[in-house]
């Protein structure tokens, strides 16, 4: 874990991990300890780490559908000011098509198509860019404390 | 993710245990499903599960839907407020049998 500024009005920690299914308890446990650090509001806290472990489980489950045994690491950074968190995460997959991540219609009670839900429902944004080098896929959300 | 089963008559109890997560759900349906395909009713204990993803509610969807196909029922008991929280995100409070 790195920290890369620790401007007490300015926080950001980062940190990677391998692209696969096993390492989203990692991301999890690394959420969970910023958000301590960053004393955000504790009722607040596991609703963030959901959000942040569902665009992880995204990256893993479409960004590399096709290469399950990648050694690829993934990057997530979270930024923090006085009035809003920013969640970062960085990828080398394929990237991500904006037209096709929605989630399914909530009333329409089948497995699958929530992770997307989940996100729009917790944070505030959510905005795909291009990753810069090395990174294909940037995906950003924020949220107002 | 553990687990524990009990049995009683024609129904069984599942204990879960731990964090469920895109890397646990194969493991909770190779403890349920067969449950089901049984003929058994099923009360999913969740009193010790802290964390729930959209896998895991994935998983309470197909076993819900599941129990219904085979003429069973799937009842969740002593939901964990954390994954009450998830489930009613979900929207799903009203669809699944919670107890």
């Amino acid at each position: 874990m790195s920290t890369e500024n620790s401007d007490q009005t300015n926080l950001s920690e980062k940190k990677d991990f391998l692209v696969n299914s096993s390492s989203l308890k990692d991301v999890r446990s690394f959420s969970r300890e910023v958000f301590e650090k960053f004393k955000i509001n504790e009722d607040l806290r596991e609703e963030l780490v959901l959000a942040i472990a569902e665009a992880a489980q995204n990256i893993v489950k479409h960004a590399y559908k096709d290469y399950p045994d990648t050694q690829d690491r993934m990057a997530v950074r979270i930024s923090c000011t006085d009035k809003e968190l920013e969640i970062s995460f960085f990828d080398k997959g394929k990237p991500v098509e904006k037209s096709k991540v929605k989630h399914r219609a909530i009333d329409d009670v089948k497995p699958g198509g929530l992770g997307t839900f989940f996100i729009q429902e917790i944070m505030d944004s959510i905005k795909f860019k291009e990753g810069d080098k090395p990174w294909i896929n940037n995906l950003v959300l924020t949220k107002k404390l | 993710m553990t687990y524990k089963v009990t049995e009683e008559g024609n129904s069984s109890t599942v204990f879960l245990d731990g964090e469920i997560d895109m890397d646990k759900t194969e493991g909770a349906k190779e403890v349920i499903f067969p449950i089901i395909d049984s003929g058994k009713d099923v009360y999913l204990n969740l009193s010790n599960v802290q964390y729930m993803d959209s896998s895991g509610i994935s998983v309470l969807i197909e076993s819900h839907q599941k129990a219904l196909e085979k003429g069973t029922k799937l009842i969740i008991k002593d939901v964990s407020k954390s994954v009450l929280k998830v489930i009613m995100m979900a929207k799903l409070e009203q669809i699944l049998n919670l107890e």
